[in-house]
């Protein structure tokens, strides 16, 4: 057959592990079938079944690649970051005879190479790239027979050329894939791998596995603000590492507020005067590095620039943007400096922040300043402008520059309360002060962000793990055309009372709450009793991070960020 | 690899030249002496933002520094919460930014029994469930990994009392199944198998000493339990006289092994006269102890509880910078038996959530000075050192070290919004 294909970037990434050893048939198990022992996932995949068998997997696991997108370094840096935290324990020496004896009879790995292929060879990262994965943990010859229509296509894919390879795929899986998907893909393979401290090597469990995945929401993202505490550029990269392994994919850096301005901007240098101190700073080069880390883990940088208001420490270095010397906020709407200013910011940023959308705040806007001091007050009678139009000029000329840049303004929620009609249509509202802003958003044809500050402000430390998992983005929108505007969620780690010493264990585990709710289907996260559907699985992640070094909180401490009651065990607290 | 070895000497001399003919040199006896050099070398370059060049400032620079105390610690307790390997490596990277030297890790007690033991291989059944415990091959990587950075790893097997979880595996180390503490001392079973551990442990453990512990020993289980009554009586022991032969049996094995022993303070408080001439007393339980140890003539660790306990999360930095391990002694031969100090993480309410980061640091900083810097260097008013103390928390934090805030006591997040260096 002619390669004729109708959607060429339509393509499946297959992760398929050979393997030596044949055993007898195994059956899928029902969904529930993993529950009460590992492995555990999470996020839950969108579908998958499982086995009854253990399979070992070498610690010396090779990588093959296939596929246009196979021979991407973000893959093979990944494949590598992801050896190094399975195979986290050494053993190359087996300790006492009976050790050896064990070792030496299990030389034979039933996993002994790991085949990653990545047809599209676009390392584009942008809302909505695809990040479905399919993944076959299985041994070559038995198949059930329910599963063998599906997966015998798949697997006689690797096989067969490249043509047929298509046409098949066409006919079993319709999946686009990216190395983006193999990202996620790998997340999910690692974290059905477990060490087993009795054989001293690394098992699956429930084999065998298919899995085929793909996140309900595009837009899976996580708040930090880095200006009421400086957060240096490794925590960032903590914080993003840590983002990876419960597959959020939107790091949303509300770089600058009213406390502090610790960003260079080289076409306003003096910007920067209004940083804490000369060292609690980001050169561009910090910045760039950010969003080159977060790329190679598939995550976005959305950078914000609060405007008109959180930005008083933008007159530490230029005075002039403050209505006055005793009257510092909001931004002077009468100057054309000022929107110099932010079109100076933007230019340098555009340079650095490749994510399509741009955040211009817009949030909390008290314009007594304005009303109270003079030069403003006249500009506004000049105009005709109450206090409020003056509001929706400001964001309104801001979204322009922004637009002017290529980029998509998203603005907090008060914009579209105070003057919907007139935000600009391509405008994406981020819902966080009233609960029904979303659906009333929607209803008027704005995408929205949900970030409902009731359950998904994680410095409100009050809210425990279930109250997060529990909140529904699409709550109270019935109609699929607008369910589609709610591109997804964020939850948002303020910093007020959070540096560095205590962001982790506020962001852990109850942001992985949230990250399921966005990840995994709608039925999965809604249905039946969460203290035996999610918690188990939640303490089992909880302690993975914990293995990983990421300092995660007790999943069952019902305030925030507080020690472990008493001594026990991670799994248990 | 070049052997660690206690007492190696840790001096060194780093020479930043001036503008003229500019150089950086760094001269040291051994290669851990190189590698304090190397950390104060690494805070005295600083990045300027504005040029984005790495810059030293003041030069030019001369320094020739040594520590005063030998053994400067830090305690985990990784029974009471396990701490994944991960966890521990960024404890060990932090302490050699403040030039901490020995790794105390309390391995096993009451609650959890996570370590590999070849020679009794159901020890680590105690363990609080299969995933969280550490493999032989795991010790000997933490092992490796210190002292790749200048840090011995003392290994403490706290005998007879916290050793409930020992149980688990044995059943008959315990005197009975209503009474789990302490180990069973009518029984040469419980000997056989210290003995094991201490084989083992000499595998991968190579610190010249060991800790034996031996504090906190209620003694109810073996004067109530029959079998074990009999045995006092036989042998015609009080129960304190059955501690007392319990602790010194447990350090003849030790010898026979090839370690120096510490034991905690309450062995030295109740038999003194009998321990080991060379056993290291680790004072914890109040002041005061030092003095009488160096009087009789025994080497001596100081972590009093009132000062050095990181979990004792009320007690400020300043306490901990002016807590100073010669208290009253003058005399110069008894100052030279102090060989030091240590800070101890207990974990009852530590985890790796709030460990590393918060609860350690910048506490723990506070009594690393105090343990280095010579006695007439240090400041009389530890709040003069707080601008300095408030720079070296920024510096843990951008080097990824999530040290807590200053002002307010143990690991409290900070108030408000604020520059790093001012919380």
């Amino acid at each position: 057959m002619a390669l004729n294909l109708p959607l060429l970037n339509t393509l499946l990434i297959l992760l398929s592990l050979s393997t030596t050893i044949t055993t007898s048939l195994p059956s899928p198990s029902p969904v529930t079938s993993h529950q009460g022992s590992p492995p555990y996932l999470w996020p839950l995949p969108a579908e998958f079944t499982s086995g009854e068998e253990t399979l070992s997997v070498d610690p010396s696991l090779s990588l093959t690649v296939a596929g246009n997108g196979g021979g991407s370094p973000i893959l093979r840096a990944a494949f590598d970051r992801y050896m190094g935290m399975i195979f986290k324990h050494a053993y190359n020496r087996a300790s006492s005879l009976l050790t050896r004896i064990r070792f030496l009879s299990m030389v034979e790995y039933d996993i002994t190479s790991l085949k990653i292929i990545v047809h599209s060879d676009s390392e584009e990262l942008q809302l909505g790239v695809d990040e479905s994965y399919t993944l076959m943990v299985s041994k070559k010859n038995e198949l059930s027979i329910v599963a063998a229509a599906t997966i015998e296509v798949c697997v006689s894919l690797c096989s067969h050329t490249f043509d047929s390879l298509l046409i098949s795929l066409l006919a079993c899986v319709f999946q686009a894939n990216t190395v983006y998907g193999a990202l996620r893909g790998l997340e999910t393979f690692s974290q059905l791998c477990a060490f087993d401290y009795l054989t001293k090597s690394v098992q699956i469990y429930k084999a065998p596995w298919f899995i085929q995945d793909t996140p309900r929401f595009q837009y899976r993202g996580l708040l930090i603000d880095t200006s009421r505490h400086f957060l240096p550029v490794d925590v960032i990269k903590q914080i993003t590492e840590s983002m990876s392994y419960a597959k959020l994919n939107v790091l949303h850096w509300h770089i600058v507020d009213e406390q502090s301005f610790p960003f260079e901007t080289p076409t306003y240098p003096n910007l920067w005067k209004g940083a804490y101190s000369r060292w609690e700073r980001y050169t561009v080069e910090d910045a760039s590095e950010i969003v080159r880390f977060a790329k190679m883990r598939g995550i976005n940088v959305m950078a914000e620039l609060d405007v008109p208001g959180h930005a008083e420490s933008w007159g530490t270095g230029y005075p002039d943007l403050w209505p006055s010397p005793s009257c510092r906020e909001p931004l002077d709407v009468t100057k054309n400096f000022t929107f110099d200013v932010i079109s100076g910011i933007l230019a340098d940023m555009r340079k650095i922040f490749p994510f399509e959308f741009f955040h211009l705040g817009g949030d909390e806007v008290n314009t007594d300043c304005w009303k109270n001091t003079t030069h403003v007050k006249e500009w506004l009678h000049g105009r005709n402008f109450t206090s409020k139009d003056a509001y929706k000029y400001f964001v309104l000329r801001a979204q322009q520059i922004a637009i002017s840049k290529n980029w998509t303004p998203v603005n907090w929620e008060e914009t579209f309360s105070s003057f919907g009609k007139d935000l600009d249509p391509r405008t994406v509202v981020q819902n966080w002060l009233v609960s029904d802003i979303c659906q009333k958003a929607v209803a008027k044809g704005f995408r929205c962000i949900f970030s409902n500050q009731g359950y998904w402000y994680l410095d409100h430390l009050d809210v425990p793990w279930d109250e997060v998992y529990n909140t529904e983005p699409l709550n109270g929108i019935h109609d699929p055309s607008q369910q589609k505007l709610v591109i997804g969620g964020e939850v948002c780690m303020w910093g007020e009372t959070a540096d560095t010493s205590v962001v982790l264990q506020t962001i852990w585990p109850r942001a992985a709450a949230a990250a399921e709710r966005m990840w995994s289907t709608r039925e999965a996260v809604s249905k039946g009793n969460i203290t035996l559907t999610a918690l188990p699985r939640l303490h089992y992640f909880r302690c993975l991070l914990n293995n990983r070094g990421v300092p995660a909180a007790p999943v069952d401490n019902w305030y925030a960020r507080r020690p472990p009651s008493g001594p026990g065990s991670c799994y248990a607290q | 690899m070049v052997q660690l070895e206690y007492g190696a000497d840790e001096s060194y001399k780093l020479v930043v030249a001036s503008r003229e003919k500019p150089y950086a040199q760094l001269e040291a006896k051994s290669v851990y002496g190189a590698l304090h050099g190397l950390q104060t070398f690494s805070q005295l370059c600083h990045f300027n933002m504005k040029k984005k060049v790495i810059e030293i400032l003041m030069t030019p620079w001369n320094i020739t520094d040594q520590p005063r105390f030998s053994y400067r610690g830090l305690l985990i307790d990784t029974s009471r919460h396990y701490l994944p390997l991960p966890v521990m490596k960024n404890v060990i990277d932090s302490m050699t930014y403040t030039k901490l030297n020995v790794l105390h890790w309390h391995i096993v007690d009451t609650q959890s029994f996570p370590l590999e033991i070849p020679s009794y291989p159901k020890l680590w059944n105690g363990a609080y469930s299969p995933t969280q415990r550490y493999t032989f091959e795991d010790a000997a990587e933490i092992v490796n990994y210190a002292g790749r950075r200048g840090i011995h790893v003392l290994a403490e097997i706290d005998v007879p009392g916290h050793a409930l979880s020992w149980g688990k595996g044995y059943p008959s180390l315990w005197p009975s199944k209503n009474c789990q503490e302490p180990l069973d001392v009518s029984s040469d079973f419980t000997f056989k198998v210290i003995d094991g551990i201490l084989s083992d442990f000499s595998k991968i453990f190579k610190f010249k000493f060991i800790h034996l512990g031996g504090d906190e020993v209620n003694t109810t289980c073996w004067s109530t339990t029959p079998r074990i009554s009999k045995w006092l009586k036989k042998h015609r022991k009080t129960e304190a006289e059955a501690y007392e032969y319990f602790v010194l049996r447990a350090q003849k094995i030790a010898s026979s092994h090839g370690y120096e022993i510490i034991n905690w303070e309450e062995t030295f408080n109740n038999f003194g006269n009998k321990l080991n001439p060379k056993t290291v007393v680790h004072n914890w339980l109040g002041t005061g102890v030092v003095g009488r140890v160096t009087a009789a003539g025994l080497r001596c660790i100081m972590s009093n509880q009132d000062k050095w306990y990181l979990d004792h999360i009320d007690t400020p930095w300043q306490m901990f910078y002016a807590n100073e391990p010669f208290e009253m002694i003058k005399d110069e031969k008894r100052q030279s038996l102090v060989l030091g100090g240590e800070v101890c993480m207990w974990g009852e309410h530590i985890d790796a959530s709030d460990i590393q980061p918060q609860t350690i640091w910048p506490r723990a900083a506070a009594a690393a000075e105090r343990l280095w810097t010579p006695y007439t260097k240090l400041a009389e008013n530890p709040d003069k050192v707080t601008t300095r103390l408030a720079h070296f928390r920024c510096l843990l934090n951008e080097r990824g070290v999530a040290a807590a805030p200053l002002v307010g006591g143990g690991r409290v997040a900070p108030f408000e919004p604020g520059s790093c260096l001012a919380q």
